[in-house]
């Protein structure tokens, strides 16, 4: 078997070399094709691969006017035409062929533009050739975009300069206030302090003059109170010493009355006990009380001075202040029109494009969808015409039979076909790949060799596929017919066309059993969106899988039709 | 040739159907080393069948196949050493070389690198293509291409040859050189089985004829035996001037008029031996019919064969 398999290789590579037909179609042809698709269809992602010629009216002169142009001078994919009459550019858009599009810029447009007005492009149109008009279309407004944006940036920059001198200004009467406010605050403070000690001063001599002659007028009136009181103390003295004298006759008749009474007790004898006792006597104030009485009143004495009175240092004098001066700060005041907001023109809300995955690109080159998609669509067609077609002409040639009565097994010989072809398969990938970088600049991804992952895959699958083919198909002239269609079906559904999204979602349903799309997903992942090596496993697992599915559902038809 | 030898390749009681088209019914054949064995008959007889079950290309529905006394799977790898098949149509690779066609199929073959690279270039030789060895085979004409053709088959020297037509539409230098190096071929010791529709190369190198008509071995032994089968006679044709009565060559003893009667000028007598020609033309003198021109004819293996397998066209039947 691996002897047939080996012979069979070898024998593949000899009738592959003879064979320019077959180089064509595997090289070639997809580097023209890939040619072809890239410059054509570049703009479905966001390139601007093809050249358009662009009349341009300018009916305008003004310096907007004169940056759109400038811009689109600088266009590569644009080649200008200064026209006069918008009546000729009209002309060159309505015949076919001439150009997709027209521009008139109409007259007062940059003062529009300058006064805060949104003035607008006329564009002529062509519907017919609606892709190159919207591919035009994005590139004028991405221009008028960006002039706009110049124009507003520089308005923006007067704008900050005039902030900055009005600041600038702001800052220098600030400063010259503040200066003012404080000489104001010091003639304030001393003005209050003179004000204090004046006002002290009198406040003093006030005091001391009302006190001076209170002082007098007490002193006065002390005196003659306290004569008054004297005579009357005087008049009361002569009185409490007739009641001493009554009262020192009372305590010496109560001391008698005392004798009188215990004689009558003895003289009594035993009737004393019926004498009933006498009535108790007061108690008398004792002589040193009745002393005290008899004393002369001693006037009070009273202190002279006057109390002490506050110096009149001591007073605090409050001299209410007058409103208070605001600091002289304007630049702190000023602040709210400082803030952007307030002095910056109003922004233009846009977008920008961020790679979801750190070092991928945003903008793709097309070759980079082109060259895998064409490279997957034409090797599954060199498939066609590599296996199931030679596989035919195999059978008219009487080779296959040949070489089946040498013993080699037919599974063996159909074995090494398919090794030779997928060997060939790889090869052609390769260069295609080789061929993009160096023509179309391809994006090979962060690893080029994780290239081989799915390119591996998909020649594996298409091998398989040719088998199929081969063994379904009736004769050899069913062959590319059938096969052509199945391969175009696969790469159209599959996304090597088109991204996969443009499809409806029954399709995208279908393209998961699709080889392609596996493969395309592993291609697209690698180069375009920069993933790791092992982001390219589980697509070539799938095209594996299904590629093995061909290869057993093919060997046994075909065996079994040879039977 | 020693006929007492093993027969190399058998075939025993072999049957094939297509459907419910019976292609082969119970075919038995034997072939033994240096014979030559031309397999006749008429299209869709069974022979390309036959020739297939042979080269173990097809399996038979019953019966089986020995070669070299075994069943052709006990042989194993060896089977490609022991099998040569030269196809009708040229089972060759068009873009390759002569020298890379034969190599490819040497190798296939069983044939190592450097036994390859040897019997290459004698076989090459020997089919007288060694000075175009490396141009691609479809710049040859027809006969380089038969020539080429059989070199591949032969080139690994197998002890059984299978030939299906094999000088088809090639000119007659190049038939002449594809028969001699067939019989030179067995002369050496193979076994050959040459189907053809061409019976005079039938007559000059088989040894052994197997005659097949619908499936049925209807035929088989030597040439002589085969001829006698069809039971031809020897034959007179006859160009003369003049008209003559229908019956006029009823007196001549011995003799049958038979073909295309009424033909003016022309007439076929049939007669019991070549040895009656003198008399034959005797009696015609006698007779005053003026011969201007005659031709004989022997029995031959066209005449067996059109006899045994009748005028019927098969490929209308077909």
């Amino acid at each position: 078997m691996l002897r047939a398999i080996w012979l069979t290789v070898q024998n593949e590579a000899r009738l592959l070399v003879k064979d320019p037909i077959v180089l064509f179609m595997l090289l070639f042809a997809p580097v023209v094709i890939i040619t072809v698709a890239g410059y054509s269809l570049g703009s479905l992602y966001g390139g601007a691969a093809n050249s358009f010629r662009l009349p341009v009216i300018n009916l305008d002169h003004g310096k907007l006017a004169d940056g759109i142009i400038q811009a689109l001078r600088q266009e590569r994919a644009v080649t200008l035409e200064m026209l006069d009459d918008p009546g000729e550019a009209r002309r060159l858009v309505s015949q076919r062929d001439r150009t997709p599009i027209a521009m008139v810029i109409p007259a007062g447009t940059s003062t529009a533009v300058a006064a805060g007005r949104q003035p607008r492009l006329i564009l002529f149109v062509d519907p017919v050739r609606r892709v190159e008009v919207n591919a035009l279309e994005l590139r004028i407004d991405e221009l008028c975009r960006r002039v706009t944006d110049q124009a507003r940036a520089t308005a923006q920059v007067r704008i900050e300069a005039s902030g900055k001198d009005l600041r600038e200004k702001i800052k220098r009467l600030s400063a010259e206030i503040a200066s003012e406010q404080s000489e104001i605050r010091s003639q304030i403070a001393r003005t209050q302090t003179a004000l204090e000690i004046s006002i002290r001063t009198q406040i003093a001599a006030a005091i001391k003059q009302v006190s001076d002659a209170t002082e007098a007028t007490i002193k006065t009136r002390e005196r003659q109170a306290w004569a008054d009181v004297q005579q009357q103390l005087s008049q009361r003295q002569a009185i409490l010493l007739k009641i001493q004298n009554y009262l020192t006759q009372l305590q010496s008749s109560h001391r008698a009355f005392e004798d009188w009474l215990a004689k009558l007790k003895t003289m009594a004898g035993s009737h004393a006990s019926d004498i009933p006792p006498p009535p108790s006597f007061p108690r008398p104030i004792s002589e040193t009380e009745l002393a005290e009485l008899a004393k002369p009143v001693t006037a009070p004495k009273l202190d002279p001075t006057l109390p002490a009175t506050a110096s009149v240092a001591a007073f605090s004098i409050k001299i209410p202040k007058g409103p208070e001066l605001r600091d002289g700060n304007l630049i702190g005041d000023l602040e709210p029109f400082q803030a952007p907001q307030a002095l910056t023109l109003p922004g233009d809300l846009g977008f920008v494009e961020q790679p979801a995955v750190v070092g991928e690109a945003v903008t793709v080159n097309a070759f980079d969808q082109y060259v895998p998609g064409f490279g997957v669509t034409f090797l599954l067609i060199g498939m066609m015409l590599g296996i199931a077609l030679t596989l035919f002409d195999e059978r008219d040639w009487g080779t296959l039979k040949r070489l089946q009565v040498s013993g080699a097994p037919l599974t063996g010989l159909l074995l090494g076909k398919l090794f030779a072809r997928f060997i060939v398969g790889v090869v052609q990938m390769v260069l295609l790949f080789a061929v993009g970088w160096a023509l179309f600049g391809i994006t090979l991804g962060r690893n080029p060799i994780a290239l081989i992952i799915p390119t591996v895959g998909i020649s594996f699958a298409a091998a398989a596929l040719g088998l199929v083919v081969a063994s379904i198909s009736r004769a050899h002239d069913s062959v590319m017919p059938l096969g052509v269609t199945i391969s175009m079906a696969m790469a159209a559904i599959g996304g090597c066309w088109w991204p996969l999204d443009f499809e409806p979602g029954w399709m995208r349903e279908l393209a998961r059993w699709m080889p392609t799309t596996w493969t395309m997903q592993a291609f697209n992942d690698l180069m375009i969106r920069s993933q790791p090596p092992s982001a390219a496993l589980w697509p070539f697992a799938a095209t594996v899988g299904i590629g093995m599915i061909f290869l057993g559902a093919g060997l046994i038809r075909f065996v079994s039709l040879d039977d | 040739m020693s006929p007492a030898e093993a027969p190399i390749l058998e075939a025993i009681e072999i049957s094939k159907s297509y459907g419910t088209r019976l292609a082969l019914d119970n075919v038995s054949l034997a072939l033994r080393p240096g014979e030559i064995a031309g397999l006749l008959g008429p299209n869709g007889a069974g022979k390309t069948t036959t020739l297939s079950i042979l080269a173990t290309l097809l399996r038979p529905d019953s019966g089986r196949i020995l070669i070299n006394g075994k069943p052709p799977k006990t042989n194993g790898h060896g089977l490609g050493r022991m099998l040569g098949l030269v196809p009708q149509s040229l089972a060759l690779y068009p873009t390759l070389s002569a020298a890379q066609n034969v190599w490819h199929f040497a190798r296939m073959q069983g044939l190592s690198r450097d036994d390859g690279t040897e019997c290459c270039k004698r076989v090459l030789e020997e089919v007288g293509l060694s000075v175009r060895a490396d141009d691609p085979m479809d710049a040859f004409s027809g006969g380089m291409k038969r020539l080429l053709n059989l070199a591949c088959g032969i080139v690994h020297r197998p002890p059984v040859l299978l030939l299906d037509e094999p000088t088809v539409g090639v000119d007659l230098q190049s038939r002449e050189q594809i028969l001699m190096r067939i019989r030179r071929y067995a002369d050496a010791g193979a076994a050959i089985i040459y189907s053809t529709h061409y019976m005079e190369e039938a007559e000059r190198i088989c040894d052994r004829v197997l005659l097949i008509d619908r499936g049925k071995l209807i035929a088989e032994g030597n040439l002589e035996k085969v001829i006698s089968l069809g039971g031809g006679r020897p034959r007179i044709e006859l160009t003369y001037r003049g008209q003559l009565p229908k019956g006029r060559f009823g007196s001549l003893a011995g003799v049958r008029e038979i073909g295309a009667a009424g033909i003016e000028g022309k007439a076929t007598l049939e007669m019991n031996s070549l040895a009656q020609v003198a008399e034959v033309l005797y009696g015609l003198r006698g007779l005053d019919v003026n011969v201007i021109d005659f031709n004989l004819h022997s029995p031959n293996l066209s005449d067996a064969f059109i006899a045994l397998t009748g005028h019927t066209l098969r490929d209308q039947v077909l």
